[in-house]
């Protein structure tokens, strides 16, 4: 079953939207869904020109599609997805696959904050770039993503990954600021540059093909290793917490 | 007439031992407080009456008119935000979160942009604090990173650290050391024992590396961290390792820079791991007389401390997004009630350029430059000279605030409950 959602252009353009209720497993029982408007509620299809293509009887079989100019205001879609597909075809809103358990996102453009946070099993595709928090936690929380595959085309913000303790994250492009900061398990891929990775780090591996710029001073530096053909050089930490994280960079810098 | 004992309305020290003396419905003379508090006891040309905006100018209104376009204003909104509340007292930030959850709208105080990255920080590790009074009578060493307490907070190193007699401490002027930590010589720094000056940005670096050389493990450190030698780190690490009783006190230097929480959490677990070896504590520098408060009020009546979102029926916190300066950038409200506080002065200006766009209320005794940006503008008491209410010293205390003067002005609360009132009715309650 295919069902595509064409999101209407509306005058009070930059009010979110939170769209939790899109989850594939929603669509077996039909399309009477609501969605939000700040405090608004509003039926799905006050906001979506809906299309429903086929029948399904398992959420695995559900492929939902989102359309239009303005699917950067929905926030929280894929919340809770347990199986099934989906697919933006433009720039999601934050909290895209909060807490997502299983099944595959895919979003052709940008992606805003908290993209597949406290995720735990599952796959999150990004074509373009991802904004701050990606794969993180929640305020305070000290687990963030657990299980699944977030992977990212372009660049990501700051705090890629933070509090991750298991699941893999990659980012093709370059990260911000602190990417798997608390990390505990888990493992973190940042193809290009970025600064301070693994801040505070306990477990897990992190790992830089670019510079890590303003370099942390407390991880031990080991030796360099081979990791597939490229030869990066292996540090543990972090050092101020006990950490026996394994921290490999292609190259450094400290902020000294 | 004197009034002895008066509450300083204006930071977070909130000092208690200031004399006025009022003459009529003018403060005429103030004593014991600093330049920052005199000036706010001897005020300046307040607004007279509600103000409307009508084309260009501006037309006076009466409260009831105000109330009644706020209350409009709030109702039809789709997601209105409710921000400020740091300047004024505990029981009108009470009738504000009402009024948010009545509205369904998101309530915000100005600790979203100073300290509310301590608090994501307690949120992850707690906090080891302690009152001021504590490390006025025992703390021989204070730490002030990030602070400039000479220019900010004036009198926090005569009545608590620096210049203040200590119960347990015999000669208190000499036995206790201050360190300074900072990215500039402040005129703090130029009191301080020790000054350790680090590069902007560096500051978790910094204290990443103290924390390692606490736990003995020197030799991982680079021969210098964002500037600072590591003769110097390991210096300051023996000093406060020394100490009998330590107490660290930060500053917007450490919240607002590069990793903002992140610094915090790092500064707290520095505190922690001295804490194996000596008695430690850290306090943030609180801003405004009341945030403080404004964050113990939310918490207690919606579980978290700034930035929550009532749009859904129940409370929803996620600093970041549901704060005002990201709503405001991203356009994402349509309203705004601001109570004491001046955001024109200090948000970014994509932020202005919305609260341009939609309509705003403002609650201020005084045209500041927030006004520019109203529809309407309500004037109200002072707390602590013309009104009384709770508010809450920097580490926790709360203080009754008491009025030096009578002014006829209503009370953010009074004003708050007008409002209030007409919503409830408006929404048939």
């Amino acid at each position: 079953m295919k069902v595509t959602l064409a999101m209407k252009p509306t005058a009070r353009s930059f009010i979110p939207i939170e769209a939790e209720s899109i989850v594939p497993k929603n669509f077996l029982a039909g399309t009477d869904l609501v969605v939000w408007r700040g405090n608004r509620e509003l039926r799905l299809d006050e906001v979506f020109t809906v299309t429903v293509e086929g029948h399904a009887d398992r959420s695995e079989n559900v492929e939902v599609v989102l359309s239009g100019d303005d699917t950067f205001r929905l926030k929280r879609v894929g919340e809770y997805m347990e199986a099934g597909k989906i697919t933006v075809l433009g720039n999601i809103g934050m909290h895209c696959g909060n807490f997502m358990t299983g099944g595959e996102i895919e979003v052709r453009g940008n992606a805003d904050g908290w993209l597949g946070r406290e995720m735990g099993g599952g796959t999150i595709i990004c074509r373009g770039d991802a904004a701050d928090y990606c794969a993180s936690g929640y305020r305070g929380g000290r687990k963030g993503m657990t299980g699944g595959t977030v992977e990212v085309f372009g660049r990501a913000g700051d705090f890629v990954a933070e509090h991750i303790a298991g699941g893999t994250v990659i980012i093709h492009g370059s990260a911000g600021d602190m990417p798997g900061a608390e990390m505990h398990g888990g493992t973190l891929t940042v193809h290009g540059d970025c600064s301070r990775p693994a801040a505070n780090m306990k477990g897990g591996s992190c790992y830089v093909f670019g510079t890590a710029q303003g370099m942390l001073p407390t991880f031990r530096k080991i030796g360099t290793v081979q990791h597939e053909g490229r030869t990066l050089i292996r540090f543990v930490g972090d050092v101020a917490n006990r950490g026996k994280g394994n921290l490999f960079v292609r190259d450094y810098v400290y902020l000294d | 007439m004197i009034v002895k004992d008066a509450v300083c309305p204006f930071c977070g020290c909130l000092c208690d031992d200031i004399e006025v003396e009022v003459d009529g419905d003018r403060v005429v003379a103030v004593t014991n407080a600093c330049e920052l508090g005199t000036k706010k006891f001897m005020g300046e040309k307040r607004l007279k009456n509600p103000i409307l905006r009508d084309g260009d100018a501006w037309k006076d209104i009466t409260y009831d008119e105000a109330a009644r376009y706020a209350a409009g204003m709030l109702l039809s909104a789709e997601r209105p935000l409710l921000y400020g509340w740091s300047g004024t007292h505990g029981e009108a930030q009470c009738v504000g979160v009402h009024m948010a959850e009545l509205v369904r709208g998101v309530i915000d105080n100005t600790s979203s942009v100073c300290h509310g990255p301590s608090i994501l920080a307690i949120q992850e590790v707690g906090h080891p604090g302690c009152t001021l009074g504590v490390v006025k009578n025992r703390a021989d060493l204070v730490i002030y990173w990030g602070s400039n307490p000479i220019d900010a907070h004036p009198r926090h190193l005569s009545r608590y650290t620096r210049y203040a007699e200590g119960f347990f401490l015999d000669n208190a002027f000499r036995d206790r050391k201050v360190i300074v930590v900072d990215v500039r010589k402040t005129e703090t720094a130029n009191i301080a024992d020790e000054f350790v000056q680090i590069k902007p940005g560096g500051d978790y670096a910094v204290l990443s590396a103290l924390r390692a050389i606490v736990r003995g493990k020197t030799e991982t450190i680079p021969r210098t961290v964002a500037g600072v030698t590591r003769e110097q780190l390991v210096r300051v690490a023996n000093l406060c390792k020394g100490a009998k009783f330590g107490a660290v006190y930060f500053g917007l230097g450490l919240t607002m820079t590069r990793g903002k929480y992140k610094n915090i959490r790092n500064a707290i677990e520095l505190v922690s791991e001295l804490s194996r070896h000596t008695k430690f504590t850290i306090s943030a520098m609180r801003g405004h007389y009341n945030v403080y408060g404004s964050n113990e009020v939310n918490t207690w009546m919606t579980g978290y401390p700034f930035g929550i979102d009532f749009s859904r029926g129940i409370a929803f916190y996620n600093p970041g997004e549901t704060t005002a300066v990201d709503i405001l950038a991203r356009k994402e409200c349509d309203a705004a009630l601001i109570v004491g506080s001046d955001p024109a002065a200090h948000f970014p200006r994509k932020c202005l350029e919305h609260l341009a766009e939609i309509p705003v209320v403002q609650l201020d005794p005084y045209p500041n430059a927030t006004t520019a940006f109203c529809n309407v503008q309500i004037p109200v008491a002072v707390t602590g000279i013309d009104a009384v209410g709770t508010a809450y010293r920097m580490d926790g205390v709360p203080i009754r605030t008491r009025q030096v003067l009578s002014s006829g002005y209503p009370s953010d609360r009074e004003v708050l409950l007008k409002m209030y009132t007409l919503m409830q009715e408006g929404k048939g309650q």
